[in-house]
């Protein structure tokens, strides 16, 4: 792994987030840190409402922190950009736009050429497999498809930090496995960082160069796990006896700390 | 990677054929019956005339350009009512589920309005701007403008925050958000209303054409029946029933062709 300046870096310091209800004030980011250095793929793993979706709309600056910092290459995050892109965990798609233009619509702002839009959309669809399908509303596709015009979308920007939110909880095992592969490849391919959340402790061993294991609400990280695999991954090493530990580890750690 | 595509269901079926025979055969017995009734007089003339006598008239009021002349005079009425209150309840509506404080601000009006029986407000429209053209007009859009707001406040405010999010996340600005997202997550409630607006408008233009004037639709039904024109009174309340059911049938495709995605 190359060793890059801490300027090239995601870096997540101290950082609180509560919010305010009708029922009082419900913290759900409790002091976490960590880092994330570029090409890294770090998967986080934590209870149903913990607050992991949370961090993520931080990271994209879709919500403000309390507390703590956020920053990335050096810069604080404040707003959304486009070196940032998010995979949503109920897909985000507009339902009036087809195929082509929903991933056309995450390339909106950029100062690229319609023809270059054009193009890295179909590239993005003939990526996620839905070639043939450009004219199809979301409407008229599986929840697994719709999921792939969200990495898509996400992918046609070409961000620099891909921030995925489940982005296979609606797929079946079998094109999991194939998309979580896809993925994996997709993200080495275009130097990209991603931070990707499960709920599937397998998953965020496979997909994770390290694992961040957060606490139920309020999320604390509890441990960050590295996964010393080398990549690429094949699906077959989960069966190994090294990613069974590892399994039993993150397991182990979870239960520990949900309430 | 196989995938697999459900398929759209139609949104609405189309009826069997033979329901439809069915209909006009139902049509065609009643026709004729009052025909025969019609004709020897076992119904008074006076109050219902008969369907030969009617076509009749109908057929009169065709040729002697007395159709066309009065229709252009509700048209105008109808359509310049109409497009001021899409143009103005679509603007009014959408600003005010865009801009919350906005929105609670003018929304007990619209529901006051939108409750009020509004043809309450026709005596007043008249002594205020007399029977005239203008006075029709107003009449229209305030018949057709508050479903209009209603629809269009209600759509933009219902646009799913997810949506809204994701476009943020993909870095679109205020004024894009609006044209991209909520513009469009609105549009079906918009239609919705414009529809509503376009029956509605019809039946405002007519009543206010009762009320007073010399040519128009409405006008004269309320002429043939104060002057016991019973054949015309029905012919003409078959060209409004006729135009009423083009405009419904127009807008009903409108809106299939606008909501194809859905
Ligand atoms: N805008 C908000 N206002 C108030 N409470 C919120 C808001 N967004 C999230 N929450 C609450 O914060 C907590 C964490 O939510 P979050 O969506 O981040 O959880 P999560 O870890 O992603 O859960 P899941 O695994 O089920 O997706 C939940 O209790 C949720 O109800
Ligand atoms: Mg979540």
């Amino acid at each position: 792994m190359s060793q890059s300046p801490s300027s090239r870096r995601l870096v997540v310091k101290d950082l609180y987030k509560t919010f305010t209800t009708s029922n009082g004030v419900l913290p759900v980011i409790d002091n976490i840190s960590f880092e994330v250095s570029p090409g890294e793929v770090v998967t986080i793993v934590g209870a149903s409402g913990s607050g992991k979706t949370t961090l993520l709309r931080m990271i994209a600056g879709l919500e403000t922190p309390d507390r703590g910092s956020l920053t990335l290459n050096g810069h604080a995050i404040i707003e959304p950009g486009p070196e940032r892109a998010m995979i949503f965990q109920h897909f985000g798609l507009m339902p009036w736009l087809s195929v082509l233009q929903n991933v056309v619509f995450g390339l909106k702002t950029l100062s690229i050429s319609p023809a270059e839009k054009l193009e890295r959309a179909h590239e993005a669809i003939g990526r996620v497999g839905l070639k043939g399908f450009e004219d199809f509303h979301p409407k008229h596709l599986s929840g697994g498809m719709q999921q792939r015009v969200g990495i898509a979308r996400a992918l046609a920007v070409r961000p620099s930090v891909l921030l995925c939110d489940e982005p296979f909880a609606a797929v079946d095992a079998m094109t999991r496995l194939l998309m979580q592969t896809d993925l994996l490849g997709i993200v080495t391919e275009q130097h990209a960082t991603a931070l990707l959340v499960t709920h599937d402790i397998e998953e965020a061993l496979y997909l994770g160069d390290r694992v961040l294991v957060f606490s139920s609400r309020p999320a604390r990280l509890i441990e960050e796990i590295p996964v010393r695999i080398p990549k690429p991954r094949k699906p077959e090493i989960r069966t190994s006896s090294e990613f069974q530990a590892l399994r039993a580890k993150v397991w182990r750690l979870l239960q520990e700390h949900t309430k | 990677m196989t995938a697999v595509a459900d398929d759209a269901a139609p949104r609405r079926t189309r009826p069997a054929t033979g329901t439809r025979a069915i209909s006009a055969g139902i049509l065609a017995v009643i026709l004729i019956a009052w025909e025969i009734a019609g004709q020897a007089q076992y119904v008074n003339p006076f109050f219902f005339s008969w369907p030969s006598a009617i076509l009749q008239a109908s057929w009169k009021l065709i040729a002697n350009g007395a159709l066309a002349q009065n229709l252009v005079v509700t048209a105008y009425a109808y359509l310049v009512g109409v497009f001021a209150a899409i143009i103005v309840g679509s603007a009014l509506g959408l600003a005010m589920g865009w801009w919350k404080t906005f929105g609670d601000i003018i929304d007990p009006y619209v529901v006051f309005f939108s409750a009020m029986p509004r043809i309450a407000l026709f005596p007043i429209l008249l002594m205020v701007f007399g029977i005239s053209d203008l006075s029709r007009i107003i009449i229209v859009f305030i018949g057709v403008v508050f479903p209009i707001i209603f629809n269009a406040y209600i759509g933009a405010k219902q646009t799913p925050r997810l949506l809204i999010d994701a476009a943020r996340v993909f870095g679109y600005g205020t004024n894009q958000l609006f044209m991209n997202v909520v513009f469009p997550a609105a549009l079906p409630y918009l239609i919705a209303g414009v529809r509503t607006g376009v029956t509605l408008g019809m039946i405002m233009v007519v009543v206010a054409e009762f009320f007073g004037g010399s040519s128009g639709l409405g006008q004269n039904i309320a002429q043939s029946a104060q002057l016991y024109k019973t054949p015309e009174l029905y012919a003409w309340l078959l060209f409004t029933s006729l135009l009423a059911v083009v405009l419904v049938k127009g807008a009903d495709r409108f809106e299939r062709w606008a909501m194809r995605w859905a």
